[in-house]
Parts: structure tokens; C-alpha cells; sequence
């Protein structure tokens, strides 16, 4: 892609001049040349973008569940405005319920919760299943799903890493591998229709026939069925069993409605593209939002006053606000400006210097108040590609792990909303720290900056360079890498190139290389890549064993040849670790599984197929109080999780809202 | 020569635009020798404010100067200002506590009222308002609850031979003062640093002495090619100069910086270089030069003495070189340096959209402003991230056009 696109790059330069050079011929040339010429021009032109579009349709559509939790990543301000193009329906789309409301354009305010950082251009689609879709905040699915518009059966709480009911009657009952779930009876969908356990049938069969990113849910399940209305049993698969894998997708998976999607898939006769491919204007969803307006500036959503969840057996209430809006702005910075303005009250976006902010007198606050402000749930990582000469080598990539000056890319990059590295495949929470043995971990551990050394370990090791042009090589060749991660991904390209920099101070010859979003994910899906910024599995209730899956299972190796690989970009394989991520998940002797945990982050320090770089929020949870008040807060009593009040539990917190000035 | 030379070095704009550029060379020659390490080190963190940092470890090991200056009221006056005085009786007010305060004066009883303050303050007094409301005064309470004590800091290291785990190495009392030169570790940041903790100063010395190189490299390039291509199609006429005219109105029409992108995408980042950079404005920027020169040359070429060195039977090439050049060269001079300056822009805008040099190998004017408007420098306040870069841009363009209009003046007798 990156090859075809520098060639197309000069193509198109030497086709302007071609076109010029025909235009500009004088009295030589015919005067039909021209026209022909530029129409020849424009046709390859369109050609390219129809071939560049299906290109991207086509990654999108293969996307996985990891992969999709990184597209979330919302800090993509420029980079996904070309790809959505605004619908023709949207004028349907308004038309409907404009009666019910107020203008969108002139919503009241004090009725009205604002966001930014979710939504970088116009809705292109309502359809869950279209792969490509780019409504965050209604079809997020990951353990921390989105839940204002679809629902799911439990609500993921990172602060206690539990799972709360929401569709769910209560907790789940598993015996021999056979899961029963109750759904509540209250459930309905916003037409009135009764949530029922058909529906979630319905949801497990959808979503593996159109291979959406959820599709990997039915490969350990051998039958689902509804019991009676509101029953739902889950046989898991008996050669393929994995009880994580059953439980990831219980807080994560949107349940859709059978009567109003199925009937749409149904009137598509079974072809695939085309149900991906409408625009679904009547979805209904089960949640406590439902759309109100689209347009290019902005997206609006209004509270069902109907909402099932006001019965007493859920929330007992309806939310606060009765409008969710997000205006559509071009950048980070217009979104900051925004929000220090106190136009946006929940901001999900990377903002240097937070404290600046009520430094300054704003009424801005973050989950803590104290550094580093957000609660690291991920770890964005510098993963290398281990099959690449020079990288295949673990002393290289170990050399380039101690060099790293960690504490600059945490207090310049990440504006110190990092906790200290301590590299491992686990995050600096408490449950994750539980699962292994931290102290047979510290030999193994580097603690960056480590410039001396790691120039004395890749000397010792031969790596030495011999022919005099500053850069080491190893087996022949020179240490001259690509680091690659998306552009405008302001944290992330920063401390890309912190790491640059210590490459070179180590004689490696690194260059940062920021390409569109697109580009990035088929580079790092088909491993056309030397070292690029990945980062795996955020908050979730069975990490750190998705975690350590998805950054290192081979699957028997098979992933090293493969042409496209949706977790373990590194293409690191290696036997030991494919067996103990086999073991852990049907094993329940806590000691056995720490032993497990440790020996496989022992490996991961020698072997360093990635280097966790930072840690890093979910969400950049940031609340401007102008408007509205009584956000949750850590140890405010109320144990709602920083996921800006939409994401999995931390939704509990917009029943709780108040307004400043009521 | 000489004549014109002198003449040049009198006109006030050429000289005021020659004098600021031969300072802002000599600023990227001298000042280097004055600090240390690359320009490229990350030394400090995010957006560090301009001034003079000292090691605080260091103020601790350093000698200590008993002196009498009264401290207490200028560590007061530096926490406290009379906002945040009234912010504290604000509180006293809100909390419904029985206290006398009202006849404090919040801009004067400092003291007075920071002691109240500490002695009343409840972080479990839950005042209406919203929570960064009630934040701020448990962030004002944590910014003075030190200052008014007495009894100095006291410094401990960990010691696992003690009995409480601490060893006291020193005690710190308001009046003790340190020479800021016997503390080894310091440094000076005069424009403070930007997004990676680098030096600012030095990194912008560094980045105009790489903008001027990029526009001097492309200046030449692009009016070395005009210059070429416009003597040529203009004296040889004919078909040539059919030929180069078109290539010239092809290269005109296209906007220069599409095929400047185009190109630069082309190259791959790492060999992005400042010379291939400068190379690329270079060879994107010459039509405009060579059109005129072209035309220019049109109306020299029938001239009495160009017919008569024809006469003479001298070389095509004699001719040019001496009997047309001289005359253009003024003009060529003054399209030059506007060359020179329009180069220095491209370079800022190539490194904009991430198409310049590499972060990690050059400092450039672009890349420090790209980065310093990627980390919103802007709204945080952070001034000496982008101000300074956008005034050498300025600075350089307004030298280069001060020094084109000084020579307009010179070689243009209607201007005169």
C-alpha cells in the first residue's frame, strides 16, 4: 500500500504535466487532445479513489476485536474526515422526529450534555453490522461498550473490574460449561416491543454471519437458545473451550433487535455486502438514547421518555440530560477551545496540560486530582516486526527497550498522565499486579535510559558497526528502521519519536513515519511494517490473559506466514507461550495461574516482541462544570468508573447529573 | 562595480534588511559555542517555562548564608496573591463556620488571613457549588499549608540502619539562602522548552541556520535553472525556444507546492534530508524566473551592441555571458532572494503537513511550529513554543524583501 501509493504519488504528477503538456502544445496540437487527456486524468483519478475506498471497505470489514478497540482510539481528528461521506439520508433522518423536540440547532443548553473526542465526521451509517461505520457513540462494542443506544446484558466496571446487569436479570448461572442468562422483564425496545431472549439469539447469529468484529464470539459457543422469553442458554464449545472467551462478550456484545434488523437482513436474501451496506434509518435500540439529528457540523441524540431502564429493577430514573450532542470539529485544538469554553461538558480527547485549565480559574476537573489525572488502562506499545532482519534478533530490540527514555515520553509526551514504566505484560492496576510474581520479574526488567548499557549489551552481542557509517549492523545488515503509527495521534507520534531518538543515541537509524489511519492498519495487518505503535486489549474482565493473547499467541505459528493477522502484529511465535495462553483460561487454581502469568511475562522481558511505552487512560475523562455538575469522581462513594458516562458502568453517572444553575 | 556595490550599501532598506540577516547568521554561528550539547537533546519536559533552573538537590548541598532578609512575607506575596486572599474569606463565608472575618482586608491581611485559613480549614465541609468549586480551595489549602511555618523544612534520606528509616540530612530555615553559582547543575533556558523538553533558544538558533541553508540551496538551484533555461529560450529563439517556453508555462500553471508535496511524499522520510528538502523547493520553484529572463532577454537581444558582437562573429554562449547577463543580473539578483525567502517558507509548510526534514535528525522552523500547534501550545499559554519561531519566520522574509526593495531602488533609475 505504502509502495503503491508513492508510485501512484509521481504517476499522478507526471499525468498533470501530461495533461498540461498536451494543453499547452500551441498551434501544434489538435485542440481534441486537451479535453480527452483531461478526462483521462480524471477518470484514473476517480478510479483510484473508488480502488483506494473498496481497499479500505475491505480492512475495515476484516477487522477484529482488538483492532476495533484501537480505531475507538479517538484522537484521529483529520484522518477519518475523507472517508465518510455524508449520506444521502440524512435528510430522512431529520425529518421524523424534529417534531418531538427542540431545534438542533438551538438546543436548550441546561438540557443538553456535550461531548468531544468521539466523532470526527459526519455519520456515514446506522447499520451495527457495517464494519465500517463511524458512529462511536452509539456502536462502540468493546468490554467497555458504548450504552446509549443498543444495550448490552452486563455492564463492564474497570474500577472493580466486576460486571454489573443491565439487560441481565441478576447474575449469570454456569454449570459444565452451560451458561443460563435472565433478562429482565422490564426490557423492551424504544418501539414498545419486549426485549426478549430470541433477541440475543438473534445477536450471536448476526453477528457471526456477517463476520462483523464480534463474529469470533460463536467459535466458543456450540449452541445458543432461547429457554423462553427471557432465558437465554449458552453451551459453550467443549474442544474449543475458553470461558473467557464466553464471558468477554457479556458486557460487551450490543444485543439487536430481531424485528426490526432481522427483517432487514432478511429482505436482503442472505447477501452479505448488501446488508453491510444499508444505511438502516429505522434502527431502534433498547437504550436511553435514541437519534434525534445528523448533519455535518454535528450529531444529536434525545432521551426516550419511554425507556424501559426507569422501572424499579434498573435505574428507577430517566438520565439527566435530554439531549447528547457532539459537535463535529476539525481538530484537537478546535475541540479544546470548545471545551475551555465550557460548549463541550465531557471531553475524550488528549489535552496537554489539563491542570492549566483550572489553574486558570476554569471549572475543569479530571477523574483525579492529583497526577497523573487518568487511570491507565492500556499500554500502548512500540511493537516490532520480528520477522524483519536485524529485528529478528532479541538483543537488538532488548538494546532498544533499555535505551528509552520512558519518564520523558511519560512527563513530555503523555503530559504526565502516566504512572512510572515498569515494563510487563500488565498495567499498574491491582488485580493485574495480583496475577503475577512481580519480584522474579525484576531481573528482567529494564528501567530506560539505559544508554550505556545498551550499547555495551549489542557490543558484547557483536553488533558493533564495521563499516563506518555511525549505524551497527547485524548479519549484514544495517539497523535502519521505519517507526510507524497514525498521524495526528499527538501522544502517540510524539513518543515515537522519543523513541527515535534513542535509537539513535544507540546507533540505530530510526525515522518516524506518519501515514493516514487507513494505511496504518493494512500496514500493520499484513506486517508491512518494521516497528509501529500498537496497542492492545484497554480495561476488560479478563485481562491481563486478552492482553498477553492478543500480544503474543501465535496460534502454532501460524501467524508468521499469515497475509493478515488482527492481534500479535508482531508476528511473534513461540511455542511455550501458545501452550501456558491455552492453559490459563480453564484453569482456577490461583496459584498455578500466576505461575503461568509470571513464566509468561518472563518470557515476554526476554524476548520484547513489543515495548510498552506509557500507560494510557481509556478515555481521557475531562468534565467542564459551566453547565452541568455532580460527575463521578474517584472515591466519591459512588464507585462509577472514568469512561466519560457512556462507556460500560461509568453510564450510571448520567442518571446522577445536576445541573449548576438548575 | 565598485560604484554600484557602494551605491547598493547606501540605500537604507537593503542595508537595514542585510544587517538583520547578518545578524541572524551570526547568532546561528556564535551562539552554538555558548551552549552545550545538541539542540536535539530533550533535557526538560512538556512546555518548561523560559528562566534560569537550578538543581534543587544541589541548593540542598550547596553552602548555606544565613541572612536577614525578610522571607516570610515574600514567600507569602509570591503564594498568595489578593484573589486568592478573598477566595479564603470566600470560604469562610460559605462555610458557615463562626468565624471573624469580616473585617479582614484581602489585600492586606495576607497573613492574617492564610493563618485563619489554616486554622478553620475542613476538606470535610461540603460547600455547595460545583466540584471544581470545592477543589479549588483544597488545592489553595495544599499551596499554603507550609507557609507560615516556622520551623523550616527538613530533609531525610532513607536509611535502613536508623530506627525510624530516616536519616535527617539537613534543615532548611526561611532565612538560609544558597549562591546560585555554587550549585553545580543548572541551566538556562532562555526561551524555555517545547513539547519534547528541548532547549527552545538553541533548537531556534539551530533551525534558522538550517532554514537559511534550505533557502540558500533552493534560491540558487531554482534561479540557476530560470536563469539557464530563460537565457536560452529567449536569445535562441525558434524552436527551442517553443519548447522550453511550453516546459516553462507547464511548470508555471501546476501550483509549485502540489508537485512539492507530491515529491516530498515520493521520498521516504529518512532520507528526507535538509539538502534533498532544499533540493526539491529548488526544483519546483524556477518558472517565474526563467519567464521573466526569458522576456527580458527578448528585448535585449536586438540591441545595437548585441547585433554587433554578432557581427563580429562571436559564439552563442560569448554572447549571452557577456553582452546579455550583465544586464539581467540585477533583475536576476532581486528574483534571488525573493527565491531564497519563498524557499524558507515552503520548507515551514513541508514540515507542517510532516512532509519536511525528521524530527529526530534536524531542528527546522516548521517542525518546531507543527509540533508546538499539535500540543495546543497555544492554549496552554506556552508563548515561547511558537512566538519566537514565527518571528525569525517573519524576520528572515522581511530582511529578504527589505533587501530586495534596497536593490530594486538601486538598479531600477525610475524608482530612484
Amino acid at each position: 500500500m505504502k509502495k503503491y501509493g508513492k508510485l501512484l504519488s509521481i504517476l499522478l504528477a507526471v499525468m498533470m504535466l501530461a495533461g498540461l503538456l498536451a494543453a499547452c502544445g500551441g498551434g501544434t496540437a489538435t485542440t481534441a487532445a486537451p479535453t480527452t487527456k483531461a478526462a483521462e486524468t480524471k477518470k484514473t483519478e476517480a478510479e483510484k479513489t473508488e480502488a483506494e475506498k473498496t481497499e479500505a471497505e475491505k480492512t475495515e470489514a476484516e477487522k477484529t476485536e482488538a483492532e476495533k478497540t484501537e480505531a475507538e482510539k479517538t484522537e484521529a481528528p483529520k484522518t477519518e474526515a475523507p472517508e465518510t461521506e455524508a449520506p444521502e439520508t440524512e435528510a430522512e433522518e431529520t425529518d421524523a422526529p424534529e417534531l418531538e423536540g427542540d431545534d438542533p440547532d438551538q438546543l436548550p443548553r441546561k438540557e443538553t450534555l456535550y461531548y468531544n473526542g468521539r466523532q470526527w465526521g459526519p455519520v456515514n451509517s446506522m447499520n451495527p453490522l457495517s464494519n465500517s461505520h463511524n458512529l462511536n457513540m452509539f456502536f462502540e462494542e468493546s468490554s467497555l461498550t458504548t450504552l446509549l443506544f443498543y444495550e448490552s446484558l452486563y455492564m463492564f466496571n474497570q474500577n472493580d473490574g466486576k460486571l454489573y446487569p443491565l439487560l441481565a436479570d441478576g447474575d449469570y448461572t454456569e454449570e459444565d460449561g452451560v451458561y443460563t442468562i435472565k433478562l429482565k422483564e422490564a426490557a423492551r425496545w424504544s418501539d414498545g416491543e419486549p426485549l426478549t431472549a430470541e433477541d440475543v439469539v438473534f445477536t450471536y447469529e448476526v453477528n457471526e454471519m456477517c463476520s462483523t468484529s464480534q463474529a469470533v464470539a460463536m467459535k466458543y459457543i456450540s449452541k445458543i437458545e432461547a429457554l423462553d422469553e427471557k432465558t437465554v442458554q449458552i453451551t459453550a464449545d467443549k474442544d474449543n473451550y475458553n470461558p473467557l472467551k464466553i464471558l468477554e462478550y457479556f458486557p460487551q456484545m450490543h444485543i439487536y433487535p430481531k424485528h426490526q434488523l432481522g427483517a432487514l437482513v432478511d429482505s436482503y436474501n442472505g447477501d452479505i455486502e448488501a446488508i453491510k451496506n444499508d444505511y438502516n434509518e429505522d434502527a431502534i435500540g433498547s437504550g436511553p438514547y435514541k437519534p434525534y439529528h445528523f448533519d455535518n457540523t454535528k450529531i444529536v441524540f434525545i432521551r426516550d421518555d419511554n425507556y424501559w431502564g426507569q422501572d424499579e429493577s434498573m435505574w428507577g430514573k430517566l438520565p439527566a440530560p435530554k439531549y447528547i450532542a457532539h459537535n463535529i470539529f476539525s481538530d484537537n485544538n478546535a475541540g479544546s477551545v470548545a471545551f475551555q469554553q465550557g460548549e463541550v461538558d465531557m471531553a475524550q480527547q488528549f489535552m496537554p496540560q489539563v491542570w492549566k485549565m483550572w489553574e486558570d480559574g476554569l471549572p475543569v476537573s479530571t477523574y483525579l486530582d492529583e497526577p497523573p489525572y487518568y487511570i491507565g488502562a492500556q499500554m500502548p506499545s512500540a511493537g516490532f516486526n520480528v520477522t524483519r532482519p536485524g529485528l529478528d534478533n532479541a538483543t537488538v530490540r532488548r538494546a532498544l527497550a533499555m535505551a528509552i527514555d520512558y519518564d520523558q515520553i511519560g512527563e513530555a509526551a503523555m503530559s504526565g498522565y502516566t504512572l512510572p514504566m515498569v515494563p510487563a505484560l500488565i498495567t499498574r492496576a491491582e488485580p493485574e499486579m495480583a496475577m503475577v510474581d512481580l519480584e522474579a520479574l525484576k531481573p528482567l526488567q529494564w528501567t530506560g535510559k539505559q544508554i550505556d548499557e545498551a550499547n555495551a549489551l549489542l557490543d558484547d552481542a557483536g553488533i558493533v558497526d564495521t563499516d563506518g557509517d555511525g549505524i551497527r549492523e547485524v548479519a549484514g545488515v544495517n539497523l535502519v528502521f521505519q517507526v510507524e503509527c497514525p498521524a495526528g495521534w499527538t501522544d502517540w507520534n510524539a513518543a515515537l519519536e522519543i523513541v527515535a531518538a534513542a535509537g539513535k543515541a544507540i546507533g540505530m537509524d530510526l525515522s518516524t513515519y506518519f501515514p493516514e489511519r487507513t494505511v496504518y492498519y493494512d500496514d500493520i495487518q499484513t506486517g508491512n511494517y518494521d516497528i509501529a505503535m500498537m496497542s492492545y486489549a484497554s480495561a476488560s474482565p479478563i485481562n491481563p490473559w486478552l492482553r498477553s493473547y492478543q500480544t503474543l499467541y501465535s496460534d502454532g505459528g501460524a501467524n508468521v506466514d499469515a497475509e493478515r493477522v488482527f492481534t500479535n502484529y508482531s508476528r511473534y511465535s513461540n511455542e511455550r507461550v501458545d501452550e501456558l495462553i491455552d492453559l490459563i483460561p480453564t484453569e482456577t487454581d490461583e496459584d498455578k495461574l500466576i505461575e503461568y502469568y509470571t513464566e509468561l511475562n518472563e518470557i515476554y522481558l526476554t524476548e520484547v516482541p513489543t515495548i510498552p511505552l506509557m500507560y494510557r487512560p481509556s478515555s481521557f475523562h475531562t468534565v467542564n462544570e459551566s453547565v452541568w455538575t455532580n460527575f463521578p469522581e474517584a472515591n466519591d462513594g459512588r464507585n462509577i468508573p472514568p469512561n466519560i458516562l457512556a462507556q460500560g458502568y461509568s453510564i450510571a453517572g448520567l442518571y446522577d447529573l445536576e445541573l449548576v444553575d438548575p | 562595480m565598485k560604484h554600484r556595490l557602494r551605491t547598493t550599501f547606501q540605500n537604507t532598506n537593503f542595508l537595514v534588511g542585510f544587517s538583520i540577516l547578518i545578524i541572524l547568521l551570526l547568532l546561528t554561528f556564535v551562539a552554538p559555542l555558548f551552549m552545550q550539547g545538541s539542540p536535539l537533546d530533550m533535557v526538560g519536559t512538556l512546555f518548561n517555562k523560559p528562566g534560569n533552573y537550578v538543581n534543587r538537590m544541589g541548593v540542598i548541598d550547596a553552602p548555606k548564608y544565613p541572612m536577614s532578609i525578610e522571607v516570610d512575607s515574600i514567600r507569602l506575596g509570591a503564594a498568595v496573591s489578593n484573589e486568592e486572599a478573598a477566595q479564603m474569606l470566600e470560604w469562610f463565608e460559605k462555610s458557615e463556620l463562626d468565624i471573624e472575618w469580616k473585617m479582614l482586608n484581602p489585600a492586606k491581611d495576607h497573613a492574617e488571613i492564610v493563618e485563619l485559613f489554616l486554622a478553620n480549614y475542613d476538606d470535610s465541609i461540603r460547600l455547595p457549588g460545583t466540584s471544581a468549586y470545592r477543589k479549588g480551595f483544597t488545592r489553595l489549602y495544599l499551596k499554603v499549608q507550609n507557609l507560615l511555618s516556622a520551623d523550616g523544612y527538613v530533609v531525610q534520606v532513607e536509611d535502613s540502619s536508623s530506627d525510624s528509616g530516616y536519616r535527617e540530612v539537613t534543615k532548611i530555615q526561611s532565612r538560609d539562602f544558597t549562591n546560585v553559582k555554587d550549585v553545580p547543575a543548572r541551566r538556562f533556558f532562555l526561551l524555555g522548552t517545547d513539547n519534547f523538553g528541548r532547549d527552545v533558544f538553541h533548537e531556534l538558533v539551530s533551525a534558522i541556520g538550517n532554514s537559511l541553508m534550505v533557502g540558500l540551496i533552493a534560491g540558487s538551484i531554482a534561479t540557476t535553472i530560470g536563469l539557464l533555461i530563460g537565457l536560452t529560450s529567449g536569445y535562441v529563439g525558434g524552436w527551442v525556444d517553443n519548447l522550453l517556453t511550453f516546459v516553462t508555462n507547464m511548470f508555471t500553471v501546476i501550483p509549485s507546492f502540489v508537485i512539492l508535496i507530491l515529491l516530498s511524499y515520493s521520498i521516504s522520510s529518512s532520507s528526507r534530508s535538509i539538502v534533498v528538502v532544499a533540493f526539491v523547493i529548488g526544483l519546483t520553484a524556477w518558472p517565474w524566473t526563467a519567464r521573466s529572463v526569458r522576456s527580458q532577454t527578448l528585448t535585449l537581444k536586438n540591441r545595437d551592441h548585441v547585433n554587433i558582437s554578432r557581427l563580429s562573429g562571436f559564439g552563442t554562449v560569448r554572447i549571452i555571458v557577456t553582452d546579455i547577463l550583465p544586464y539581467v543580473l540585477s533583475y536576476v539578483v532581486m528574483a534571488y532572494i525573493l527565491q531564497i525567502s519563498s524557499a524558507i517558507l515552503a520548507e515551514a509548510q513541508l514540515s507542517m503537513l510532516g512532509l519536511g526534514p525528521s524530527t529526530t535528525t534536524h531542528a527546522t522552523l516548521g517542525l518546531m511550529l507543527s509540533w508546538s500547534m499539535q500540543f495546543q501550545a497555544p492554549l496552554s499559554g506556552a508563548w515561547w513554543a511558537f512566538i519566537p519561531v514565527v518571528l525569525s519566520i517573519a524576520l528572515i522574509s522581511f530582511s529578504m524583501n527589505l533587501m530586495n526593495t534596497g536593490l530594486d531602488q538601486v538598479f531600477n533609475p525610475t524608482l530612484r
